[in-house]
This record gives C-alpha cells, structure tokens and sequence, in this order.
C-alpha cells in the first residue's frame, strides 16, 4: 500500500515545495552536484574577472546546466539498470521454467558442444 | 490506496505506472530548473533601474526562443514514448467488461460463462472494523497477477470513469460508447479507485476495487462464481 516502507511524511524534503529529493532517485546528488558546480563556475568566473554581476550570472548557469546535466546522465543509467533488472527477471524465471526440458537453453549448449566435439 | 493528506502518487502496480511516476519526477526536474532561472530573473529585475535605451535585443530574442524549444522537446519526448507504449497490442489474456451506472459497477467476465456481478460501496454503517471508508465494495474485480487484462469501459445512464491510480488506468465511461484500456498488475494486491467523472449525487460513492491474485486463486474464484 502507498506509504508503507517509505520514510514518515515528517521526514521528506520536498526543494521549492514541489520535489521530493530524498524519495526520487537521482534528485538528491542533481541538486548537490548542482550546487557544488554552481559554486566552482561563480567563485572561479569571480576570481578571474573580479565581475560580481555576471559571476552570478554564471553561478545560476552553471548550477542549472550541472543540476540538469547529471540528472540526464542518472536517469539514463537508472534506465538501463531497469532494463538489466527486467532481463534478469525474466531469465530466472524462464530458467526455473524450462530447467531440464527441451527449451531449456544451457541443455541447447551442452548438445551443441558436443556436436562440435 | 492513497494515505490521509498525500500528494504524490501511490505506489505503482503496474509497468505503465512506474514508466508515468518515472516521467512526472522528470517534468519536475525541468519544472525545478526553469523555476529557478525564473526566480533569480525575478530578483535581477528588482534590483535593475529601467531603461529604455534598448534598441536592438537579437541576441535575448535567440535565446528565448531556441531555449524553450529545447525545454519542450525535451519533455515532449518522453512523454509520447510512454502514449505510444500506453497504446501497443499486447494480447491481453483476459477480458473484462466494466459498465457504469448511477451508482455502482458491474463487471462482465465475457471470457467466461454466466461471470457477472454488480459492485456496490459498503456503506460505513456496515464496514467492518479496520476496512476504509467510502472506498470498500462487496465485490471486488479480481484478475490474475502478471497477466494483461483488457477493460473496456462503457457506461448505462450518464458519463462515469473507471480509475485505478496504482495501476495507471483512468477511462471515462460513455453511453452508447466502447472504450477500451488495458493493464498489467506486476504484483499481487488489492488496488482502490473511485469514480472519475461527475455523475449525480453519488458520484463519490461508487469506488473500484482491483484485487490481484495468483492464477490458481482467480481460477478458483471464477470457477465458483460461474459454476
């Protein structure tokens, strides 16, 4: 059921009121690794330029292409990692199936190998 | 089914839910990032004392309009991916007629002999101890676990919706109209829903109950419901 497992509604944290960075996967290290390389850009645009107004203005950018670039790259990850997920599921389940009758592939194998040999 | 004061979404049963909970995290994703730039514009703004020296602003007028272009393509993308995936033939394995009236459900279990039953919401004065309010009925849909099931929505009076959050199904239910939706229920469970569209003074006390069951358990019932 909803709810059950997750962690208390007290203790979620939902950034600008609307996203839940502790419940959504990927959301938490977007939000850190874009303020970190908000960080970088402006202070490093500062020391080098000593511009106050558009070192801000790189800090902003900054922080939305970094915040945004890792979530593209997490998510794709995520993706695949659910696609392997599925895979496998779907290989043990075919295995505890199909063990030991005539589809079961590894028996194809063996009988292949020793036709070869 | 939801908890008391919740927001977001329940739980998904089901592959369409997880891939539509996968997406809204997503949109707000890019929603978080717009309002950000949104809210530090906004600031710049106070802060700026007006001009009107501007002339020439090709640059700005570039940006504002390749960037939002991007923003929409980037959620456009995913969005359509999961519409056409909602819309693939699947060879459901079961078929499940659910016709709307004022107020309650009946299912037809047209793959089966004589299966049909009306579903009623147990009224809170005879809910036992422990069950929900206003979401409980007498007969439950049940359908097997991981097994795609077609349901095609119809209504008998007026305009009804068959909905179930955690599975991702919502259909209107129309007179004189067939519509058709489909699930896949990864888990086994009892899943609540209500009645989706405005339709008369119970409106709100006509709710859909899912229960997922192993095979062998939906065999039994249905073999004991039509027999």
């Amino acid at each position: 059921m909803a709810g059950e497992g997750d962690s208390e509604p007290g203790k979620s944290f939902k950034l600008l009121g609307f996203l839940d960075v502790q419940n959504v996967p990927c959301a938490r290290e977007s939000v850190l690794y874009g303020s970190l390389g908000s960080l970088v850009m402006g202070l490093g645009h500062f020391l080098a330029t000593s511009r106050v107004r558009r070192s801000c203005d790189v800090a902003v950018g900054g922080f939305i292409c970094t915040m945004l670039g890792y979530w593209f790259y997490c998510r794709y990850n995520l993706a695949q990692q659910r696609i392997r997920q599925r895979m496998l599921k779907e290989g043990m389940k075919n295995r505890v199936l199909f063990e030991g009758s005539y589809l079961d592939p590894e028996k194809e194998q063996t009988g292949s190998e020793r036709g070869d040999s | 089914m939801a908890n008391h004061s919740q927001l977001g979404f329940q739980d998904a049963s089901s592959p369409i839910m997880e891939e539509l909970i996968q997406f809204h995290d997503h949109a707000l994703m890019v929603a978080l990032a717009i309002c950000s730039l949104v809210l530090y514009l906004l600031t710049l703004m106070l802060t700026e004392k007006l001009s009107s020296s501007t002339v020439d602003a090709q640059e700005i007028e570039l940006v504002w309009t390749i960037l939002p272009a991007m923003v929409l393509i980037t959620l456009a993308l995913p969005s359509l991916r999961i519409l056409y995936m909602m819309d693939e033939i699947n060879e459901p394995d079961l078929t499940l007629k659910a016709i709307g009236h004022q107020w309650y459900w009946t299912y037809e279990y047209t793959d089966f002999k004589d299966l049909t039953f009306d579903s009623y919401m147990i009224p809170t004065a005879d809910l036992p101890l422990g069950h929900f309010r206003l979401l409980e009925v007498d007969h439950r849909v049940i359908v097997p676990t991981g097994s795609t099931v077609r349901v095609i929505v119809t209504a008998d009076d007026v305009l009804h919706s068959w909905a179930v959050p955690s599975l991702g199904v919502k259909t209107d239910a129309i007179p004189g109209r067939l519509n058709q939706t489909s699930f896949f229920a990864t888990r086994p469970g009892v899943y609540y829903g209500q009645c989706s569209e405005i339709c008369g003074a119970n409106h709100s006390f006509m709710p859909i109950v899912v229960e997922s069951a192993p095979l062998p358990n939906f065999e039994h019932w249905s073999s004991s419901l039509s027999s």
